[in-house]
């Protein structure tokens, strides 16, 4: 199946559950979703055996620029300016929220299912018992990004060291560096 | 070691510094008697945390940074990245820069792969086999070494093309090389598939089924290995590769023996089209300008390195540093195999089953050589050649 066809089939698959659906380039489809929706999702197009998944990436839009004051909310900044289509669409989220990119390939077609969660209460749905092997993505978002994922975590630590302080997620914008952590009692 | 008493098994932690792997990696397995019931991976000890070094360095400092990933297959990262950056730029890199990438990703592809047949043979305790095939190695180092001015980080990568050319002499080295390292490959094919030892160690042993590694997302040389038709250089061919296409090396009975075949059919794959490469370099350029500043926006990078699928996830928000670059690296992808097939086996296997994903080790250390004309051999410490450097560039 060529790479047109295997996106179009895709995105025929995802209508139910699609909000808004984008092509960044020829051989991609990004889809974004209501995180109640991921499962069902995934499930479609694993009952289709559409591609596999490649990859998770966690994004962080904290909504201020961290170059300047900390924890200022600053409207219309870049990070907003880059995900605007979408927040229009989902409406909810303006500023600040976590996004997870969840990445399917079949061939050369790469199709990304977007979901976005509160920066408070980024709670995400495992896909584990759908495709078991995403545990290690999970954990890897629990621990770098500070996402709560539902049934993925074993709690114990995998790759952060063990004495690494609890609720400090290095790839989160506002973290710096365990010393300027210390010093400003935390993160957001 | 702690006995539980009640169920009769065995919990063997292995690692992370362990006299089996060479690489820090923690395993836990459950044994009942000599046969592993459960296994769990920890890792992390060599996480240095390079996405979020990323975001503070320039697109072109993390060339540099990323390629130093890994220390085996070093170009793929800086290919994977300089492939999205100039995807996010909207800048192609010439005709003969990607050629010479495809050329470099190759014969890293030939080191990598006779690396792994080292480690494994060693594993298997076939340690004359490690010694043989890590000797041959050093003929694609030494290539690799006269093409690119080093023989691990061999920066053959800058963001709109490539920094080394592929002189006539060159070209005639490598099919010198590349002769000399069909007639080992052909070699170990025959030993690999013929030794009675080394076939007790590898035949039936670690099967993965067709269905298991669908299951388990499998990649690369394990997932061929299993009859899954995987390599992102022929389903979506990047580089030199559209006009240089590579033929697919499959395998289908899914063990340790299936894996061996695939990398060393590989090898010969890689051989002619090595060949092919130096003898039809298109002519031009080496680079293409790109911008300091990478416009907004998202690429998407895939590439096949020798353990399989390389993903890069890069952004930018318009600005001279990305806002954002996820690398998920192929060993990532296979260790759930591993834990998954160690179920069944004895314990005495779990070094080779480790092994025969071909686990990335992730750090090398290399001090500098000189070899002068005259013969003499000078060794440089790191200060000399930090001082060399500055001077250099002065």
């Amino acid at each position: 199946m060529d790479t047109v066809s295997s996106l179009h089939q895709a995105q025929e698959l995802l209508i139910p559950y699609t909000v808004v659906a984008t092509h960044p380039s020829p051989d991609r489809l990004d889809i974004v979703l209501r995180t109640r929706n991921l499962l069902p999702a995934v499930q479609a197009l694993q009952a289709a055996q559409w591609g596999y998944l490649s990859a998770i990436t966690g994004l962080d839009h904290p909504g201020f620029d961290p170059t300047e004051a900390k924890s200022q909310p600053v409207e219309e900044k870049k990070w907003d300016r880059l995900a605007d289509p979408y927040i229009q669409n989902v409406g909810v989220f303006s500023t600040p929220h976590l996004e997870t990119l969840y990445h399917f390939c079949q061939g050369a077609a790469i199709l990304t299912l977007r979901v976005k969660v509160p920066r408070t209460k980024p709670v995400l749905p495992s896909l584990c018992p759908l495709i078991p092997y995403a545990t290690l993505y999970e954990r890897e978002l629990v621990e770098m990004m500070g996402f709560e994922v539902n049934g993925a975590s074993s709690g114990e630590r995998f790759i952060l060291p063990e004495d690494w302080p609890d609720g400090v997620y290095p790839l989160r914008k506002d973290f710096e560096s365990l010393e300027s952590q210390a010093s400003s009692g935390g993160s957001s | 070691m702690e006995p539980a008493a009640k169920s009769g098994k065995f919990s063997i932690p292995i690692g992370p510094q362990h006299p089996a792997l060479k690489e820090p990696g923690h395993f836990e397995f459950s044994l009942e008697g000599e046969i592993v019931t459960s296994a769990t991976a920890r890792l992390g000890y060599v996480h240095r945390g390079i996405e979020k070094a990323c975001e503070n360095r320039t697109w072109i400092q993390n060339l540099y940074l990323l390629e130093r990933i890994c220390g085996i297959c070093s170009h793929i990262h800086a290919l994977a990245y300089a492939l999205g950056v100039e995807k996010l730029a909207g800048v192609t890199a010439p005709p003969r820069a990607q050629a010479i990438r495809t050329l470099v990703a190759e014969m890293e592809r030939i080191h990598s792969h006779l690396l792994w047949l080292g480690v494994a043979a060693h594993e298997a305790g076939f340690d004359t086999l490690f010694m043989y095939s890590w000797r041959d190695r050093e003929t694609v180092m030494d290539l690799l070494e006269g093409l690119c001015g080093s023989r691990v980080h061999y920066s053959a990568n800058t963001l709109g093309g490539v920094k080394c050319d592929v002189s006539p002499r060159h070209s005639e080295a490598i099919h010198r090389g590349v002769d000399f390292l069909e007639g080992r490959t052909r070699y170990y094919m025959d030993v690999v598939t013929h030794d009675e030892t080394l076939l007790g160690r590898t035949r039936g042993v670690g099967t993965m089924s067709l269905d298991q590694a669908v299951a388990l997302g499998a990649i690369g040389t394990t997932a061929r290995a299993s009859g899954l038709a995987r390599d992102i250089r022929v389903e979506a061919p990047y580089a030199a590769y559209p006009d240089f296409p590579v033929r697919i090396s499959l395998e289908t009975t899914g063990d340790l023996l299936a894996r061996f075949l695939v990398r060393l059919n590989e090898l010969l794959e890689t051989y002619r089209l090595i060949r092919l490469i130096v003898d039809h370099l298109p002519e031009g350029e080496l680079q293409a300008r790109i911008p300091r500043r990478i416009p907004e926006g998202e690429a998407i990078s895939r590439v096949e390195a020798p353990r399989g699928e390389l993903f890069y996830f890069l952004r930018s928000s318009g600005s001279d540093k990305p806002d954002r670059i996820k690398v998920r690296t192929p060993s990532i992808c296979n260790w759930s195999s591993v834990l998954v097939t160690a179920i069944g086996h004895k314990l005495a296997d779990m070094p080779m089953l480790l092994a025969g994903i071909d686990p990335c080790f992730s750090c090398s250390d290399r001090s500098v050589r000189i070899h002068k004309k005259d013969g003499e051999v000078e060794q440089w410490s790191w200060e000399i050649l930090r001082q060399y450097g500055i001077d250099y560039y002065r």
